[in-house]
C-alpha cells in the first residue's frame, strides 16, 4: 500500500515520516517533491573498481545553472532530509525530469527503514541538460511495510550532501 | 505491502520465498541483496532481427565493462516465491558508480523461480567480479487471487537473451 499525499502530512505531523524542510506545497497525490541541492560529485577515476576507494571531485553548481551533456553521470542530493521508521520510502523522477532524459537513480529506488538523510541522487543524462540549484527534480512515495521493522544501521546512516559508494567497505 | 527483512527470513522458513544460496547477513531491512553470477553476455553484433552476444566466464580478477552497452548475466542465487510479486533491482552502492542492473524491467511475478537476467549498463568504466554483491531484490504482498505463471523466462537459470524477435 502506498501511502496518499495526505497521509504523508498527516504523518509527518507525527513524526512518523520525516521530510525537512517540510513544505505542504510539494506535496501531490501519492509523493512529494525534492529539490536538488547545490553540490554535485564527479568521479575521476578512470576505471571504477568496487573494491578500492573511489577518486572524485565536488562541484558547485552555479545560480546560472550547470549543463550535463549526454552520457554524463554525477551525484547530486535532495536539500531534504528524509527518512521514516514506519514506513519504506522509494525514489522517483518528476516526469518533467524524465522528460528530458534525466535519470535520478540508477535502478536503485528502495530506500532501508530506518535510514535517514539526504538522499544521494544518481543523475545520468541521455540528452544536454541544465541543472540549476534548488530546481524540483525528483519524487519520495512512502509504502506500508509488512512484518516485523529492523531499522536500517548501515554505512550511508545520516548522509549530507551527495556521497559517493562505499563499497570498498563491502 | 513490501516485506521487511524479518518477514523475508520467516517466509523462506515456511517455503514461500525461495532464495538459493541463502545467506541471513545478505537481508536488508526490507530488501535482500544478491549476488552477481559468474557468467556474462557480451554484445557481439546485430543481425538485422536480433542481437548476439558472446558468452564468457568473469574471470576472478574482474571484468571491466565498456560504458553505454548492455550486457547480459544472471543472479548467483535462484530467487522465486509462490506467495509474493517481486522487484529486483540494483542497490545504492552500485547505483552511485552509474551501473543499471535492469533495463526498466525490475517486476517478478509470482510463481516465477529461477536465476534472474540481469541487464546491466554502466554509464562509467567499471570492473565486476563473480560473485560480487550487486543488487537488491524485495517482495511485495499481492491482492487479488494469483494466477500460475507460465511466462517464457519463468524457470531459466543462464543469462537469456529477448524471445521478442521470435513472435
Amino acid at each position: 500500500m502506498i501511502l496518499t499525499g495526505k497521509k504523508i502530512i498527516e504523518e509527518v505531523k507525527n513524526n512518523k515520516i520525516e521530510i525537512s524542510p517540510f513544505n505542504k506545497d510539494r506535496v501531490t497525490t501519492n509523493s512529494y517533491d525534492l529539490s536538488l541541492g547545490n553540490t554535485i560529485i564527479k568521479y575521476t577515476s578512470k576505471i571504477i573498481d568496487p573494491k578500492s576507494k573511489p577518486s572524485y571531485k565536488e562541484i558547485k553548481i552555479p545560480k546560472e545553472g550547470l549543463i550535463l551533456k549526454a552520457g554524463d553521470f554525477v551525484l547530486g542530493y535532495s536539500n531534504e532530509r528524509i527518512g521514516s521508521d514506519f514506513y519504506v520510502p522509494l525514489i522517483h523522477g518528476k516526469s518533467g525530469t524524465a522528460r528530458m532524459g534525466l535519470f535520478v537513480h540508477i535502478t536503485a529506488d528502495l530506500i532501508d527503514i530506518g535510514s535517514h538523510g539526504n538522499t544521494t541522487l544518481q543523475l545520468y543524462a541521455t540528452l544536454p541538460v541544465r541543472l540549476y540549484p534548488n530546481m524540483l527534480i525528483a519524487q519520495v512515495s512512502f509504502w506500508v511495510p509488512f512484518g516485523k521493522i529492523v531499522l536500517y544501521k548501515g554505512k550511508y546512516q545520516n548522509s549530507k550532501g551527495p556521497q559517493v559508494s562505499k563499497s570498498w567497505q563491502d | 505491502m513490501i516485506l521487511t527483512g524479518s518477514k523475508i527470513k520467516e517466509e523462506i522458513k515456511n517455503g514461500n520465498i525461495v532464495i538459493e544460496p541463502f545467506s541471513s547477513d545478505q537481508v536488508n531491512p526490507n530488501s535482500y541483496n544478491y549476488r552477481l553470477g559468474s557468467t556474462l553476455k557480451v554484445f557481439r553484433k546485430f543481425d538485422g532481427k536480433k542481437a548476439l552476444f558472446k558468452k564468457i566466464k568473469i574471470p576472478k580478477e574482474g571484468y571491466i565493462l565498456d560504458p553505454n552497452k548492455m550486457y547480459l548475466a544472471t543472479t548467483k542465487e535462484i530467487i522465486g516465491s509462490s506467495k509474493y510479486a517481486m522487484s529486483l533491482i540494483g542497490r545504492s552502492s552500485m547505483g552511485r558508480y552509474g551501473l543499471f542492473l535492469q533495463c526498466s524491467a525490475n517486476l517478478g511475478h509470482t510463481t516465477s523461480e529461477h536465476k534472474w537476467t540481469l541487464e546491466i549498463v554502466a554509464s562509467l568504466p567499471i570492473r565486476l567480479y563473480p560473485g560480487m554483491i550487486i543488487g537488491q531484490v524485495s517482495f511485495w504482498k499481492n491482492f487479488g487471487k494469483a494466477p500460475e505463471y507460465k511466462g517464457k523466462y519463468g524457470f531459466l537459470n543462464h543469462p537469456q537473451e529477448s524471445y521478442l524477435s521470435f513472435e
